[in-house]
């Protein structure tokens, strides 16, 4: 009986990885938030209420939850990408440029009135955006693979180049001629994928991003390629050595990671917008969910949840600006800086951790 | 009168992951006298020797230095009051001079520049002082092991170290070039210097010491003077137990013929210097093959490209059971029946941030018993698993615990446990047993002699004679990329016989090592 009480107590202390971990993000959230309320301080005439409302403001309406899920989706899409690049360890930040060269393959079926068939012209859209996202994502990790490039630098150029070649496909094949910006066509109303929930304005691409999150976590934990995944990312040569291969595992990776980055792109264009501007639309989100699977050290539904908080701290500061012009939204940039930082940092609470274990290895040699 | 230079009195200390690396150490090191430190891996003497050289710090107890009680921050402290460490792995920059490397954070200075001719004059000096027979201009990539080791002993002398600790400093060199380190250090302690002396050949420690100290799990096991102690209770002391040195008696003939592993003409050109020269032998079924040589004398090479992780172009045929594997990948000649315990556990044999369980199947993983359609048998896994932590004894708290939280005995065992599990017909053991614990490197033995027994074909590469003697049938030394010499009977030849070929000093002739390949 004693020995059953003294194991749960063990797993609940902070000793244990996962609570630590757990216990870390809470306080660094609480840290943020404390030295957010100190700016607020000098910015607002009403601290107190300003911070309130960043904190619950988006709890006063179903819609602005409706908005927070939303927007969560692509970047959640993205994060999930970056997940799967990080944790088999490549150093690929492409998908910036993937979102946006796959919203020219979204456009591309969206505009197209052959295709104008209610329900399955968005599916159409979604398989264009993820197959040419997988197909693109490839060309740093093969030149990596086989020429050993630097794959963080040829994926940034990529980005660039992918950005200018979607401006000048959409120029070309798809202006509008009703405005003036370089925009694509309006996409056919049948494209356009509507909302589930019309109260919360919640549409499918949630469940798909759901679906998804499920998949990846049961891929990246339970399979074999989640396995290979582990062992490449944590240590090529012993992956090598035991006679993975570690091209075909590449290719295959980054080719999820592209699908993955292409129907974010696609459930972005097609909830969010009615036509396609390349230097406008989905600009940023892949770069954001670099940030986001770094909150979520790399775990699926952890990128997933952290992307919702950082999305509803944002809409916090929208409704915020609502009513008190002072306070800027990008407020909320510094509070995930910080917890981002927090929780990055290796040494931030380990003295407390210490201690506790330096007690308890004791304590068990007695 | 004996003068005491350093004193640790309850030394305890606990890493961060929980691990009680030491508890309540009390040692005293006198001036002058060479004092080996003697226990398994994972007792506590590399984190004993950290906190004394100020790379780590103890978690209580104090450290008494020259009378005074210290708290280095770190090793400058420790450098600056006078003491030196010689670690296992080499840390000189290679494409330095020897002068460069001895002055490095210490360099005689001429207003703003570095005074080379001082620099020069002060280290050759010093190296003839204690006959190192070094040319302090030369590059260190252009040294020996033996020569970089005294590069490395030089460092401490040029910044005057009173206390120098010495880390498995004969592992890398020949029965002669210990020897030879063995004259210098008896020197050092004519000086008035104080030698810590960690290693885990026991007839060395006995040979050199003037006293030993024996730590278990952390643990002192008290301090002895070296007439105190035979080997047999010394190693009792280490591991609580009698050990059997001499293999033979476990050998038993296995019924499997053939030749297992078979390599013709392995040749290997790197910046037009053969790094493989025309190397050729056979490692029959139900035998042990041992390759003997000094370090980097194409023995990584070697191996790398008879498991299939050498990059480089190399020309020749290796034969596994009669299949030529030299063109295929890893996996297939894994498939073939190959095995491989790397020398660099922890580089290319595990992963340290992942569980044991992770660790233990990596090599057959897509196996059908482990691995469902689908997923993975997550319970097939755990049991797997927990089967091999019990047969090959990895002490461990359970199968969920990460490989670094382990003893590098105990990752040994780990990849000797995955290597075994897929009942290999070729193993390659690549210093299978370098600087882990007695206990577990007798157990690994046991292991090996235990596949030869099975039939397999078990190819031996060690820097350790030891080793490479006790468990061999027969015996090829490698110097700079051939087989220098080549012994039938592994039974019928000495270590000095072997330390000639190895150094470069004999070599036999082309019809003498074809025995390797014919015999």
């Amino acid at each position: 009986m004693t020995k059953k009480k003294s194991f749960d107590k063990k797993n609940l202390s902070i000793t244990n990885e996962r609570v630590f971990s757990a216990v870390k993000i809470l306080i660094s959230i609480l840290i943020a938030l404390i030295i957010t309320f100190i700016v607020l301080c000098f910015i607002s005439e009403q601290p107190l209420n300003a911070i309130m409302t960043i904190m619950f403001g988006p709890l006063k309406k179903a819609r602005y939850i409706g908005i927070v899920i939303e927007k969560t989706i692509p970047y959640a899409f993205a994060g999930l990408a970056a997940c799967l690049l990080f944790k088999a360890g490549f150093f690929n930040l492409g998908c910036e440029g993937i979102f946006i060269i796959s919203g020219v393959s979204v456009a591309a079926v969206a505009i197209n009135e052959k295709l104008a068939i209610a329900g399955l012209q968005p599916i159409l859209c979604i398989l264009a955006a993820g197959i040419t996202g997988g197909i693109l994502m490839l060309i740093p990790a093969f030149l990596k693979a086989k020429f050993n490039t630097n794959e963080m630098v040829l994926s940034l150029m990529l980005n660039s180049l992918y950005a200018g070649i979607a401006a000048y496909l959409v120029r070309t094949f798809m202006l509008t001629t009703t405005t003036s910006t370089v925009g694509s066509k309006n996409y056919m109303a049948t494209a356009q994928i509507g909302y589930i929930f019309e109260k919360f304005h919640i549409s499918a691409c949630f469940f798909l991003l759901i679906a998804v999150m499920i998949v990846l976590e049961i891929v990246m934990n339970k399979t074999k390629l989640g396995y290979q995944i582990r062992l490449s990312g944590t240590n090529k040569k012993f992956a090598e050595y035991s006679g993975i291969n570690s091209f075909k595992l590449s290719m295959v990776v980054n080719f999820l990671a592209g699908v993955l980055a292409g129907v974010g792109s696609a459930c972005h264009l097609l909830t969010q917008t009615s036509f396609y501007i390349p230097s406008v639309s989905v600009v940023g989100i892949g770069f954001s969910g670099l940030l986001m699977s770094m909150l979520g050290k790399n775990d699926p539904i952890a990128t997933v949840i952290a992307t919702f908080f950082y999305q509803y701290l944002q809409e916090g500061a929208s409704v915020l600006y609502y009513t008190d012009k002072s306070v800027p939204s990008e407020i909320i940039a510094v509070v995930v800086g910080i917890v981002v930082l927090l929780i990055s940092s290796q040494h931030f609470l380990r003295k407390y951790r210490e201690k506790k274990l330096l007690k308890e290895g004791l304590a068990e040699h007695d | 009168m004996e003068e005491t230079i350093l004193k640790l009195q309850q030394v305890t200390k606990v890493y961060g992951n929980g691990v009680v690396a030491n508890r309540d150490v009390n040692v005293d090191f006198q001036k002058g006298e060479i004092h080996s430190i003697c226990g398994e891996n994972g007792a506590g003497k590399s984190t004993l020797m950290k906190m004394i050289f100020g790379i780590e710090k103890p978690s209580s107890g104090t450290i008494t230095y020259k009378g005074q009680q210290v708290h280095f921050k770190n090793s400058m402290d420790a450098i600056k009051a006078g003491i030196g460490m010689v670690h296992q792995h080499f840390m000189l920059i290679p494409s330095f001079s020897v002068v460069d490397n001895i002055i490095l954070g210490d360099e005689p200075k001429k207003g703003v520049f570095i005074n080379k001719t001082e620099a020069i004059k002060k280290c050759q000096q010093l190296s003839d002082k204690y006959n190192f027979e070094l040319d302090v201009t030369q590059k260190v990539s252009e040294l020996s092991v033996a020569k970089r080791q005294k590069v490395e002993i030089l460092k401490t002398l040029y910044r005057d170290a009173e206390l120098i600790i010495l880390d498995e400093p004969t592992s890398v060199l020949t029965p002669q070039e210990t020897e030879k380190l063995f004259v210098q250090l008896r020197s050092f302690k004519e000086q008035g210097k104080t030698i810590i002396f960690i290693s885990h050949k026991l007839e060395e420690v006995k040979q050199i010491s003037d006293r030993i100290t024996v730590l278990r799990s952390g643990v002192t096991k008290g301090t002895y003077t070296n007439e105190e102690l035979s080997i047999k209770e010394l190693t009792r002391l280490i591991i609580d137990r009698d050990i059997e040195n001499d293999m033979d008696c476990f050998k038993k003939d296995s019924s499997i013929k053939g030749n297992g592993l078979e390599v013709r003409n392995l040749t290997m050109k790197h910046n037009g210097k053969n790094i493989l020269d025309n190397v050729s032998f056979t490692v029959k079924n139900g035998e042990i093959l041992g390759i003997a040589g000094v370090e980097g004398n194409g023995q990584v090479e070697l191996v790398k490209s008879i498991v299939g992780l050498n990059e480089s172009e190399y020309s020749g045929s290796i034969m596994v059971n009669g299949v030529d594997v030299s063109k295929l990948s890893v996996k297939q000649r894994r498939n073939e029946g190959l095995a491989y315990i790397p020398e660099d556990r922890m580089g290319d044999g595990t992963s340290s941030e992942l569980p044991i369980y992770d660790n233990i199947i990596s090599t057959y993983f897509d196996r059908e018993d482990i691995n469902g359609k689908i997923l993975m048998n997550t319970n097939a896994i755990d049991q797997k698993s927990n089967e091999l932590i019990e047969t090959f004894a990895v002490r461990c708290k359970d199968n969920k615990a990460t490989i670094s939280s382990l003893s590098g005995g105990n990752i040994q065992k780990v990849v000797v446990a995955r290597e075994y599990e897929t009942k290999p017909s070729v193993m390659v053991a690549e210093q299978p047993t370098h600087g882990i614990d007695i206990g577990s490197a007798e157990f690994v033995h046991h292991k090996l002699i235990e596949l030869r027994n099975n039939g397999s074909a078990v190819l031996l590469v060690s820097a350790d004679l030891n080793e490479v003697m006790n468990l061999s049938d027969r015996i090829i030394v490698m110097f700079e990329g051939h087989v220098a010499g080549y012994f039938k009977d592994a039974n019928s030849v000495t270590d000095h016989q072997l330390g000639m070929y190895m150094l470069g000093a004999s070599r036999q002739s082309a019809e003498e090592i074809e025995g390797a390949l014919n015999d």
